[in-house]
């Protein structure tokens, strides 16, 4: 492999986890209560254990997210 | 289960069982640095860093063997059972130690140059088509980041919002990672230029968990023939003699469709459920009735047998199915009702169990 594109890739890759590492602090704290009841009043320690798939799934995440506040509250 | 969600759910079988896993880790690695040093010796002595690199790499595909032979073996033997409970931690043991493994290798043949060490590590041997000097350490990152993938949704939480199909899928991963790391460490044993043993072994590995896997697979193919239809118009299955069934155990049972049903004998009562655990796919014919409550064998989810809900304050529910009992025979329909739908259960003509 080229020197220049194992830098592009690894260059993607860092793009796509730091994007993935905010998502995953801010979902962490703001947002995993909306997406799953289950999550209310969990402790930090749980919340800090989720975050490193929360960073690198975070389409899978973002998704859930935005479709659970779309949602109308009951 | 799930009510409200903390980082570990310990108690002390899981307490007993990490540190087993700990200490039997810590003793393998210790083990293989003592041995290796007796062995390789004057002129084919190997560095700290080396040893510590191959006893840590050595000591996670040995628990990614156990890990893969927990199943089948369990499947095989239920007294094997115990190890299935707590495989997760297990699997987040392996990935720590395949993760220090991978670091301590980048860093230390690719970490003293000018090149960033994953570049160097990306493109420093691009030998693809050589199978003697195979760049073998990018099959071991490939398996290092599938491994990480599994780790980092080992928790409940994923299991619930990936879906149980989408994190089944995800977790049937780690058969791909370990056809990558059995390619990882042949390739590199057959670069190191140090003796069969390391070949010897992973053959010996790969055996056994090809066999176990097999083994486990005919005694499911078993298992599920045997039961007709007893009745063409109406399609209810037979499960057998309602005495047959050991109380509070339970008869699994396949349709045509090849779905599995687990009918259990409870309190002279038989009631039939899906096999599938609505947690992790676990199979409930294989558990036992708790304190009334099918119990599921893998990680303790608990079912009523007469309506399939989990006890209060949980909320899973199962399928469930009609069964009565004709000339002492169990029969099933195979058709599944709603998840958590109450069912009249058949009273056996017998004495009630225990």
């Amino acid at each position: 492999m080229a020197i220049e594109t194992a830098r592009i890739i690894l260059f993607a890759a860092g793009a796509y986890l730091t994007i993935g590492v905010v998502v995953a602090a801010v979902f962490v704290i703001a947002g995993v209560d909306s997406i799953d009841h289950a999550a209310k009043g969990s402790p930090w320690s749980f919340r800090l254990l989720i975050s490193p798939g929360a960073a690198a799934l975070w389409p899978v995440i973002l998704r859930r997210w935005i479709d659970a506040a779309r949602k109308p509250h009951r | 289960m799930s009510v409200g969600y903390t980082w570990v759910q310990w108690n002390r079988h899981k307490r007993v069982y990490d540190a087993v896993m700990v200490a039997g880790a810590a003793a393998y690695i210790a083990a293989f640095v003592v041995v290796s040093r007796a062995t390789w010796t004057a002129d084919h002595a190997l560095s700290d860093e080396i040893l510590l690199l191959r006893a840590l790499g050595s000591c996670a595909i040995v628990l990614l063997h156990l890990i893969l032979c927990i199943g089948p073996l369990a499947r095989l033997d239920a007294r094997f059972l115990p190890l299935l409970y707590n495989r997760r931690h297990l699997g987040v043991m392996t990935f720590l130690i395949a993760l220090t493994h991978g670091s301590l290798a980048v860093g230390y043949y690719h970490g003293f140059g000018v090149l960033n060490p994953l570049v160097s590590l990306l493109t420093s041997n691009t030998n693809f088509l050589s199978l003697t000097a195979f760049p073998f350490q990018v099959l071991g990152l490939g398996a290092l980041i599938i491994m990480f993938l599994m780790a980092a949704t080992s928790h409940d939480f994923w299991l619930r919002n990936l879906s149980a199909s989408t994190w089944k899928r995800l977790h049937m991963l780690v058969y791909p990672a370990y056809v990558l790391l059995v390619a990882h460490v042949a390739l590199g044993a057959l670069q190191n230029g140090r003796g069969p043993s390391a070949w010897i072994c992973l053959g010996l590995g790969v055996c056994l968990v090809v066999g176990l896997h097999l083994g486990g697979a005919l005694r499911e193919l078993r298992r599920d023939r045997g039961h007709p239809v007893v009745n063409p118009v109406e399609d209810w299955l037979d499960a057998g003699p309602a005495a047959g069934i050991p109380a509070n155990r339970a008869r699994t049972v396949c349709t045509r469709g090849g779905e599995r049903i687990a009918v259990f004998r409870h309190d002279g009562k038989i009631s039939a459920v899906t096999n599938v655990c609505a947690h992790q796919g676990g199979p409930l014919g294989e558990g036992k009735i708790l304190d009334g409550c099918i119990t599921c064998p893998w990680h303790g989810w608990q079912y009523r047998p007469g309506d399939g809900r989990s006890p209060p304050p949980f909320e899973e529910k199962i399928t469930t199915y009609q069964v009565r009992i004709i000339g002492g025979r169990v029969q099933v329909n195979p058709r599944g009702l709603p998840p958590g739908t109450p069912v009249q259960p058949a009273l056996c003509e017998e004495s009630p169990d225990a």
